[in-house]
């Protein structure tokens, strides 16, 4: 078995982690993973002609759910560009710290920070007063409300704009649609510095906020 | 990574690729956009749920299933679609 630190030999299986609905249920096959019994991992999970899809840490955020498990994968691995598909997989263990509160609390990570883009932006155009007044508000809601109030010329302005666009991030956090929420902030992102790179850069940061709430290890394995 | 990321898929895009997608004949490319926008929206998701749950229940009937009337109503809508009328 191969650690899920270490670098395995070429022929072992892989670990990677896999969201899942609720109930192990895939979100777009809708087939159930068999469960892990024990300390023996669930059953294979094979498809004639089709692959298995499983996540690295960074790919965490494109593929949120309910559920997250940690996977075994069988070689040969594809490493595509947001997530890994492999032969064959099974579950091995339900990371357990991923649930309903971490779920809200991500929605909540990624809606302040885009909050603070917004922040930031009324800072730089002179809106001190503006800014404050996204500063004040303690619940998603409230900051949803009070952004909307600032984005009503966000034609004109980046800083409006990027008021909309913490509105909607908090709307979707509040809404209990975490992913909607990153994936706001991120396109937030790009508009806040003018540069399409920063997009990737705030998914890093939200795959680091996951990885480090759950406690998941790097996965070197996963160097395919 | 610095390299240029796909437009996000548009809802009313989604739909149309839905019966590609089940049938599983999207690009690689595109079956993971769909499904990236499925992570992101409920309603398409819904959506999807009750486009499979009317492909599942559909697949259950037999010719034999229907009464007259009803397969009656049915090749008459068929052949107004047709023609246009």
């Amino acid at each position: 078995m191969p650690s899920a630190t270490g670098e395995p030999g070429a022929s072992e299986p892989m670990r990677a982690w896999k969201f899942l609905d609720v109930g192990r249920i895939a979100p777009f096959g809708g087939h159930v993973w068999p469960a892990p019994s024990g300390s023996a991992p669930g059953a294979w999970i094979r498809f004639p002609g089709r692959e298995v899809f499983a996540c690295r840490i960074d790919d965490l955020p494109w593929w949120i759910a309910p559920e997250l498990w940690e996977v075994e994968l069988e070689r040969p691995l594809r490493a595509l560009e947001t997530q890994v598909a492999a032969p064959a997989g099974r579950l091995l263990r339900r990371v357990t710290s991923w649930d309903e509160p971490a779920l809200r609390a991500y929605g909540d990570a990624c809606a302040e920070r885009a909050r603070t883009l917004a922040v930031d932006a009324l800072e730089r155009e002179g809106r001190a007063g503006d800014a404050e007044s996204l500063r004040a508000p303690r619940s998603m809601l409230e900051l949803c409300r009070a952004a909307r109030a600032l984005a009503v010329d966000a034609a004109e302005r980046t800083s409006s704009n990027l008021a909309g666009y913490a509105a909607e991030s908090a709307m979707r956090a509040a809404e209990g649609v975490a992913a909607a929420s990153a994936n706001i902030t991120a396109n937030a992102a790009i508009i806040a510095s003018g540069d399409p790179a920063a997009f990737h850069r705030e998914r890093t940061w939200q795959s680091r906020w996951i990885a480090e709430r759950c406690g998941l290890a790097p996965l070197a394995a996963l160097a395919v | 990574m610095s390299v240029a990321r796909p437009r996000d898929l548009a809802c009313r895009e989604l739909v149309e690729l839905l019966t590609e997608f089940l049938d599983g004949v999207l690009d690689e490319g595109t079956r993971t956009r769909v499904e990236q926008h499925l992570v992101l929206c409920p309603g398409c998701t819904e959506y999807l749920r009750q486009f499979r749950a009317t492909v599942s229940a559909t697949r259950k009937l037999a010719e034999e299933d229907l009464s007259e009337p009803v397969k009656e109503n049915l090749l008459d809508a068929f052949r107004h679609w047709r023609t246009g009328s």
